[in-house]
């Protein structure tokens, strides 16, 4: 087991930072928000950890929490300015601040590293410290999924006028779930500057929005586990198939638009949907008893009003 | 500077031919068609290929091109798009659909075109049309950028007009205020939303071709980068708008020009996402769009 760790670390490394970013742009998704934002969080925690620990000396700790608040900062601030637009138009706007990042780190002399980007980054974060803090951002995104807090956010989704009319302040979770979303995708590219040693431009450009988006959705929306099986399927399959290592885009691309034709859901949703369809083939009998019942005593009700009127 | 006023000038009726196609699509069906680059890369693509076995001249490379873009953006309509829009359970879930249905099918023809090309640049020097360079008073025009600028403002111009007075442009306005009112009025809409996508890939393969010929040779990912530009132009005009369209490729080639003037380079590709920020938080509804009122 510790050698299969050993041997496939980057792997490994790469599923929990892809896992991370992928949670960053489920959270504002969960809310009804399309926002291609955390590629730019991404960017800031990426680039502003490898500045930190390479052109300040700081210890690589430091520079990761500081570059991941500073992407809370940021992805707060974009939220309060774009708090306006919704839909597609705040899609846009997150796609251009993004790719707006991507250009002043290709003209970003040398404290980007212009086109190049920066390399010999090495700090004492081990996969052990990684798998640590994705554990914990699983407990705490699984306390949004219970109860009370995972209703509304569904309600906040799937029909934010009835949402605000039951009471949900709609704005306030939108506007939250932006520093939130800043601060995981922050980590995520603190901890793969970690990973990789480097960072350039071409790695935070839009191909990253779309391998970002592709396994949401072949993992599913409404859950981290759809992130983690997203994520599992998009670093393992290449290595362990081939033929999809060569013809990459195909593929995923093709299962990308299947998934968005024939099962929104992901994963994740065709197998809730399926556990939704047996409880409920388990359930019917009982509901059939019960409204046998209900008619009974609702034709004894109609016949002793029937009683009383005549 | 008049050279530099009519380079910018060719650019912008390019940009025209690209983005008159999506913003129609956008503004009337409402599919933000996220394929729309790479139906345009494909198509000039799909001519490259004929060309390298036939030297054809450039009406028969512009047909080809034009065809197999609406062959392509046909097909997504009919086999993606529509099949999304009919499942949607509401159009704000159906919308999210479409753009990543989009996405997906935008990384298909392009690694189809990386891994044939291997990423290399590929144009039309095998067939057999050569760019001719005419000097009036100092200014240098090809036959190229002559034919871009007729194709690219009698195109847009003519779409404004006809949108704006025959009856077909007015079904195709009403689908854009209103889906479920225009069907009772007696619009059929999948066979409207359909001739709209053909018109878009036709446009988007005569981009294709034209930008082909004036750069003398594209690359896989050229349409990614113009789909940002787009983005921007659609927005900045207002959605719907065709003459915003035509603004809005005005503004961006001759700040792009103005940029690369000004500064070196490699700020030009910032112009586009920064004009697309600005429009987004000063007047969304773009500069001739008006403003959505939406009542539920």
């Amino acid at each position: 087991m510790m050698g299969w760790i050993d041997q496939n670390e980057f792997l490994i490394g790469s599923t929990l930072t892809v896992f991370l970013l992928a949670i960053s742009i489920q959270i504002p998704l969960r809310l009804g928000v399309i926002s291609f934002a955390s590629i730019g969080y991404y960017a800031i925690g990426g680039y502003g950890t490898a500045i930190l620990m390479t052109q300040y000396d700081v210890s690589t700790w430091t520079s990761v929490v500081v570059a991941s608040v500073a992407a809370a900062a940021v992805a707060m601030l974009l939220g309060l300015i774009i708090s306006r637009l919704n839909g597609l138009y705040l899609a846009m706007a997150t796609v251009s601040f993004s790719l707006l990042l991507s250009a002043v780190a290709v003209n970003g002399g040398s404290v980007t590293g212009g086109a190049v980007g920066l390399f010999g980054i090495i700090g004492d974060i081990t996969i052990w410290h990684t798998a640590g803090i994705a554990v914990v951002i699983i407990i705490l995104v699984s306390f949004t999924e219970r109860g009370k807090l995972s209703r509304r956010i569904d309600a906040t989704r799937e029909d934010s006028q009835l949402a605000s009319a039951m009471g949900i302040n709609v704005t306030a979770y939108r506007r939250l779930s932006f520093p939130v979303s800043g601060l995981i995708g922050g980590l995520a590219g603190g901890l793969a500057v970690n990973l990789k040693t480097a960072i350039n431009p071409e790695s935070v450009n839009f191909t990253l929005v779309v391998l970002a988006l592709t396994i949401i959705i072949i993992g599913g929306q409404a859950s981290w586990i759809g992130a983690l099986a997203g994520s599992l399927f998009f670093v393992w399959l290449p290595e362990i198939l081939v033929f999809v290592g060569e013809w990459e885009e195909v593929v995923y691309g093709t299962l990308v638009v299947f998934a968005a034709v024939l099962v929104p859901g992901g994963v994740v949703g065709v197998f809730n949907d399926w556990r939704h369809r047996r409880s409920v083939a388990r359930e019917r009998p009982k509901v059939a008893l019960l409204e046998a019942a209900a008619g009974e005593s609702d034709a004894e009700l109609t016949q002793s009003r029937s009683g009383k009127d005549g | 500077m008049v050279q530099d006023l009519l380079n910018a000038t060719t650019l912008a009726s390019i940009y025209v031919l690209f983005a008159l196609g999506m913003s129609l699509v956008w503004g009337t069906i409402g599919i933000l068609n996220f394929a729309h680059g790479s139906i345009f890369m494909f198509s000039a693509f799909v001519a490259y290929l004929v060309v390298q076995q036939i030297p054809l001249g450039m009406p028969a490379v512009i047909v080809i091109a034009m065809a197999s873009g609406a062959l392509i953006a046909v097909a997504m309509q009919y086999l993606v798009f529509q099949p999304i829009m009919k499942k949607a359970k509401n159009p704000h879930a159906g919308e999210l659909q479409l753009v990543i249905g989009g996405i997906g099918l935008s990384a298909i023809p392009i690694s189809f075109a990386q891994r044939s090309t291997l990423s290399n640049p590929f144009g039309f020097s095998a067939g057999a049309f050569e760019t001719q360079a005419y000097t009036i008073g100092g200014v240098i025009i090809t036959n190229v950028m002559i034919i871009i600028l007729i194709a690219g403002l009698g195109l847009g111009v003519g779409t404004a007009l006809w949108i704006r007075n025959s009856k077909k442009g007015l079904a195709l306005r009403a689908l854009g205020v209103d889906p479920e009112v225009s069907a009772m009025m007696g619009i059929d809409r999948p066979k409207l939303a359909l001739a709209t996508m053909l018109y878009s890939g036709a446009l988007a393969g005569l981009a294709g071709a034209l930008l082909t010929y004036y750069f003398n040779s594209i690359t896989s990912e050229s349409g990614d980068t113009l789909l940002l530009k787009a983005f921007a132009i659609i927005i900045l005009g207002g959605v719907g708008s065709i003459f915003g369209v035509i603004l809005g490729s005005f503004i961006l080639a001759f700040a792009e020009f103005a940029v690369l003037l000004y500064t070196n380079g490699s700020w030009v590709t910032a112009v586009s996402f920064g004009l697309l920020f600005l429009i987004l938080l000063i007047r969304p509804q773009g500069i001739l769009g008006k403003k959505e009122v939406r009542r539920t």
